[in-house]
C-alpha cells in the first residue's frame, strides 16, 4: 500500500490547545462552584459569577470540546479516508484562529460584553470569528472527504458532517442581532419568540457538539482501542438518521410552563422521549461490540474510559427525556438537579470519551509510548470519583429544593420561604466544589502524564513508520 | 436511485442530513412566529422600556444577572404564591433578547417590579446580606461609582425603536447605573396591573388565635428576624420601614397588614407565609417582652 | 375531523413511511456485506 502522509502536528497542536482550555474551563468551574458558598470569593466587576460562569461554559464547549474535535476529527478524517488533509496551511490558520477566538471570547466576556443567550454568549465581532473558524473547518473535513481514497463512508464520517452543517445552521441563525456598537448587539427576535430560538439553538447545540461529535469519537476510538469491528454498521445508520432528525424536535423542553405555545412544548416532550431510541441504538452498539471482549475492561485502561463514557451517555440520555416530561419539568425546572445533570453529559460521557481518544492517539503524534498506565489508571477513578460526587449531590439537592419550593400547608399557604430553601442547599454546594477539585487533581495527572510522556517515553514503533 | 446512492457519496449525505434537520427547525422553530407576538399575544398595559429602564437592563445582561435569576413564572400553584401572577407571552415583547434564564440560584425576578420600595435595593444591590442575612449574591457596589452615557442610551433607544424625548435623554446626566439597575428592576413584571389583582381580601372577623401565648412570640421572633428584620430593624428600630412600637396597632390591623401588604407604600403583602406565622409575627410585635 | 387533523395524520404517516424505508432498506439480505463492509476496513488501515 502506498503511504500517506498524514499530518499528525495539527493533530497534535489542537490537542495541546484544548487541553489548555480545558484546564481553564476546569479551574473556572471550581472557582464559580465556591463562589456560590463564599460569596466574598466575588471580585466585582470582573470576577463575580455572573460574569465568570459563561466564561466557564464558553471554554469547556468551544475550547474543550470543539478544540478536541478539531483534532479529532483531523486525524479521523485523513485516517478513515486514507488520505491526507485537503490543506496543511488552512487547518494551522484554523489553529491559530481557534486560539485567538477563545482569547478574545475570555476577555470581551470578562468586560462584560455579552449577549446573555447560553452558550452563544459571545458577541457579535466574536460571533463573526466563530463562524470563519466553522468555515475554515468545514471546508478542510468535507474536501478531505471528497479526495478520500477509500470508497467506504464509515459512520464517524456521517456523524461530522451532520455536525459540520448542523452547528452552521444553529449557530447563524441563532446569531441574528442588530449591533448598536462594537461590543454591544439586540437580538433580531423579541421575547417568547427569542426565547423559542434560543432553545432550539441552546438544546441542539448539545445534539450537534456534545452528542454526534463525540459519537463520531466513539465509533471510531472504540474497535480501534479493542480491535473488534462495532457491533452493528447498520444499526449505526438507523441511529444515525433517527437522531438527526428527532433531535430538533426538541429544543423547547427548556420551556415548558412558559408562554411559548402549548403544541410547541408538547412536540418537543414527545420527541425528547423518542430520542431514547436512537441515543441507546449507539449505546448498545457500544455494549454488543464488546461481547467477548468484556475482560479488556480489566486488561486495557482505553475501554474503562470508553465504555463509562458510553455508560453516561445511556444514562444521560434517560434523565433527559425524563426532566423533558411536563410532570417532572414542573417539579425539577430550574433547580439544582439540572447543573448535575448536565455535568453528567460534560464530566462523565464527553470528557472520558475524549481522554480515551487522546490517550490513544499518544504514541502516534508523540512518537512515544503512554509514560504511565498506572497515572492513566488513577486519572480515570479521580474525574469519576469527582463526577459522581459533583452529580450525585446536586441531584439530591435538587429533589430536596424542589420539594422544599412546591411544599404547601393546609391552608394553601408554602411551606418554606425561598430563603429557607436556600440555605439548605449550602451543604450541597460545598461537595459541588469538592467534586470539581477532585476532577481537576484527575486532570493534573492527565496533564503529567502527557508531558512526561512528550519528554521521555518509550519511542513507539508505530510512530516511526507514520512519521 | 441506485443502491449505491448516499452511503458513498459525502456531498449527497450532507445535503440529505441538512434536509432532515430542517423539517424539525421548521416545525417547532420557524412556525411558531406566525402564533408568536401577534395582534392575539398583545397587551394593552405593556409599554416599552424607558430609557433608564434599558440602560438598566442592559446593565442586568452586563452583570449576567441571568445566570442566577430568572424572569418567568410558570403557572404552577406554588410558584404563583411565592412569586405573582403566571407570565404571559405578550408581556415580553419589548425584551431583546429575552431574559427568562434557566436556574434559579437566586429567586425568580419576573414580578419583582413594585415588590420593594426603591431604598431596599438600592441597599441590596451593595451589601446583599443586610437585607438577606444568608444570601450569596456578589455585592454590586460598584455601580454607584459607574455614570451611565445618554449618548448610548440614546442609540439603543433608537435601534429598538422605543419612543423617547430629548427631556428623557436629558434627564439621564449624572445618574449613575445603580439608578438605572433599580429602574429596570422595579419596571419587572408591572406590565401588567396584577398586584391590585392579586390583593388578598380578609372576609369575616380577625381572631388571634393564640394570644399573647410564649411559643407564638418565640416563633414569631424568628420569622420576623428573617422576613420582617431588613425593612424594621433587628430592634424593631425602623429603617426603611417604621418603627414597631407595641400598641400602634391592633392585632387585627397588624395582622391585616402584613398579610394583605401596603403595595403603594413598598410593604410586601406575607400572605405566602400563611396566616399562622403572621398571627405568630403580630404577637411577636405586640407582646414580646420590652427591656 | 378537520384539515389540520388531516394534515397532522398525513405528515405522521409520512414519517413513519420513510422510517419503515430506511429500516428496510439497510437491512436487505443483499445490503448487508455492502453496508457493514465499512467496520472492517475502518480497522485495517494500520
Amino acid at each position: 500500500m502506498e503511504t500517506v502522509n498524514y499530518n499528525y502536528a495539527i493533530v497534535r497542536s489542537f490537542i495541546t490547545w484544548s487541553i489548555i482550555w480545558g484546564v481553564v474551563t476546569v479551574l473556572v468551574g471550581v472557582l464559580i462552584s465556591f463562589q456560590l458558598v463564599l460569596p466574598e470569593l466575588n471580585f466585582a466587576p470582573y470576577l463575580t459569577y455572573g460574569r465568570l460562569r459563561p466564561i466557564h461554559t464558553n471554554a469547556g464547549i468551544f475550547g474543550w470540546g470543539i478544540g478536541s474535535f478539531f483534532a479529532l476529527f483531523y486525524y479521523m478524517v485523513q485516517r478513515l479516508c486514507r488520505t491526507s488533509l485537503w490543506s496543511d496551511g488552512l487547518a494551522k490558520f484554523q489553529l491559530w484562529f481557534f486560539n485567538a477566538t477563545i482569547i478574545t471570547a475570555a476577555v470581551t466576556l470578562l468586560l462584560g460584553y455579552t449577549t446573555s443567550k447560553e452558550y452563544h454568549e459571545l458577541e457579535w465581532p466574536v460571533d463573526i470569528m466563530v463562524v470563519i473558524l466553522w468555515v475554515a473547518f468545514a471546508i478542510n473535513i468535507i474536501m478531505t472527504i471528497v479526495k478520500r481514497r477509500e470508497p467506504q463512508m464509515y459512520v464517524s464520517l456521517w456523524f461530522m458532517l451532520a455536525s459540520l452543517v448542523g452547528v452552521a445552521i444553529l449557530y447563524l441563525v441563532n446569531a441574528a442581532e442588530v449591533p448598536v456598537s462594537l461590543f454591544k448587539s439586540y437580538s433580531a427576535y423579541a421575547g417568547t419568540n427569542d426565547a423559542n430560538v434560543q432553545w432550539w439553538f441552546g438544546h441542539n447545540a448539545v445534539a450537534m457538539v456534545l452528542t454526534a461529535p463525540p459519537l463520531a469519537v466513539f465509533y471510531y476510538f472504540l474497535p480501534k482501542a479493542t480491535g473488534a469491528p462495532i457491533y452493528s454498521h447498520r444499526l449505526s445508520i438507523v441511529a444515525f438518521w433517527s437522531l438527526i432528525f428527532m433531535y430538533l424536535w426538541t429544543g423547547a423542553h427548556h420551556l415548558l410552563w412558559t408562554p411559548v405555545p402549548d403544541w410547541v412544548q408538547t412536540l418537543a416532550m414527545a420527541f425528547s422521549v423518542m430520542l431514547i431510541a436512537p441515543s441507546w441504538g449507539s449505546v448498545f452498539n457500544g455494549y454488543l461490540t464488546m461481547n467477548g471482549q468484556w475482560h479488556q475492561m480489566r486488561e486495557n485502561y482505553l475501554v474503562k474510559f470508553l465504555i463509562l463514557g458510553i455508560t453516561f451517555y445511556g444514562l444521560q440520555t434517560l434523565q433527559g427525556p425524563l426532566q423533558a416530561v411536563r410532570s417532572f419539568s414542573s417539579f425539577i425546572h430550574y433547580t439544582e438537579w439540572v447543573p448535575g445533570h448536565v455535568h453528567m453529559g460534560a464530566m462523565g460521557w464527553v470528557s472520558l470519551v475524549l481522554f480515551a481518544a487522546i490517550y490513544y492517539l499518544v504514541p502516534k503524534i508523540y512518537g512515544r509510548e503512554l509514560y504511565s498506565i498506572p497515572l492513566a489508571n488513577l486519572h480515570f477513578w479521580l474525574v469519576l470519583v469527582g463526577q459522581l460526587i459533583y452529580s450525585i449531590s446536586l441531584w439530591v439537592a435538587g429533589l430536596q429544593q424542589a420539594g422544599m419550593w412546591h411544599a404547601m400547608n393546609n391552608d394553601g399557604s408554602l411551606t418554606y420561604t425561598f430563603m429557607e430553601a436556600f440555605v439548605e442547599m449550602y451543604p450541597y454546594w460545598w461537595m459541588r466544589g469538592v467534586g470539581g477539585l477532585i476532577y481537576l487533581v484527575g486532570i493534573l495527572v492527565f496533564i503529567v502524564n502527557l508531558i512526561k510522556t512528550a519528554q521521555g517515553g518509550k519511542p513507539a514503533p508505530e510512530a516511526i513508520q507514520n512519521a | 436511485m441506485s443502491s449505491h446512492a448516499w452511503e458513498k457519496k459525502p456531498v449527497l449525505l450532507l445535503i440529505l442530513a441538512t434536509v432532515t434537520i430542517l423539517v424539525g427547525t421548521i416545525f417547532t422553530m420557524v412556525l411558531p412566529f406566525a402564533w408568536v407576538n401577534t395582534e392575539h399575544d398583545r397587551i394593552e398595559t405593556v409599554s416599552p422600556y424607558s430609557p433608564l429602564e434599558q440602560a438598566g437592563r442592559d446593565l442586568y445582561i452586563r452583570e449576567g444577572c441571568n445566570n442566577c435569576h430568572t424572569q418567568t413564572v410558570r403557572p404552577l400553584v406554588a410558584e404563583v404564591l411565592r412569586y405573582g401572577d403566571y407570565s404571559k407571552s405578550g408581556e415580553f415583547i419589548y425584551d431583546r433578547p429575552h431574559l427568562w434564564g434557566s436556574r434559579r440560584t437566586g429567586p425568580d425576578l419576573a414580578r419583582l417590579g413594585g415588590k420593594y420600595p426603591d431604598e431596599w435595593h438600592y441597599q441590596h444591590m451593595v451589601a446583599p446580606t443586610s437585607m438577606i442575612p444568608k444570601s450569596n449574591m456578589p455585592a454590586y457596589g460598584f455601580l454607584n461609582d459607574n455614570l451611565i452615557d445618554p449618548d448610548a442610551v440614546k442609540k439603543a433607544m433608537d435601534v429598538l425603536g422605543f419612543p423617547y424625548s430629548s427631556n428623557d435623554i436629558a434627564q439621564l446626566e449624572g445618574k449613575t447605573e445603580m439608578d438605572a439597575m433599580v429602574a429596570y428592576l422595579q419596571k419587572l413584571g408591572t406590565g401588567i396591573p396584577w398586584r391590585k389583582a392579586a390583593e388578598v381580601e380578609i372576609i369575616g372577623e380577625l381572631v388571634n388565635p393564640f394570644p399573647k401565648e410564649p411559643t407564638a412570640i418565640a416563633a414569631g421572633e424568628l420569622l420576623y428576624a428573617e422576613n420582617c428584620a431588613a425593612c424594621h430593624g433587628e430592634e424593631l428600630e425602623g429603617q426603611i420601614g417604621p418603627e414597631l412600637d407595641q400598641d400602634v396597632y391592633s392585632d387585627d390591623e397588624l395582622f391585616e397588614l402584613i398579610y394583605v401588604g401596603v403595595t403603594d407604600a413598598g410593604m410586601p403583602s406575607f400572605a405566602s407565609l400563611g396566616s399562622t406565622k403572621v398571627w405568630q409575627i403580630v404577637n411577636f410585635i405586640n407582646y414580646r417582652e420590652t427591656p | 375531523m378537520d384539515w389540520a387533523s388531516v394534515l397532522y395524520l398525513g405528515f405522521t404517516f409520512g414519517l413513519l413511511v420513510i422510517f419503515i424505508l430506511i429500516v428496510w432498506r439497510t437491512y436487505q439480505a443483499k445490503n448487508k456485506r455492502r453496508l457493514e463492509e465499512p467496520k472492517h476496513r475502518m480497522l485495517d488501515d494500520d
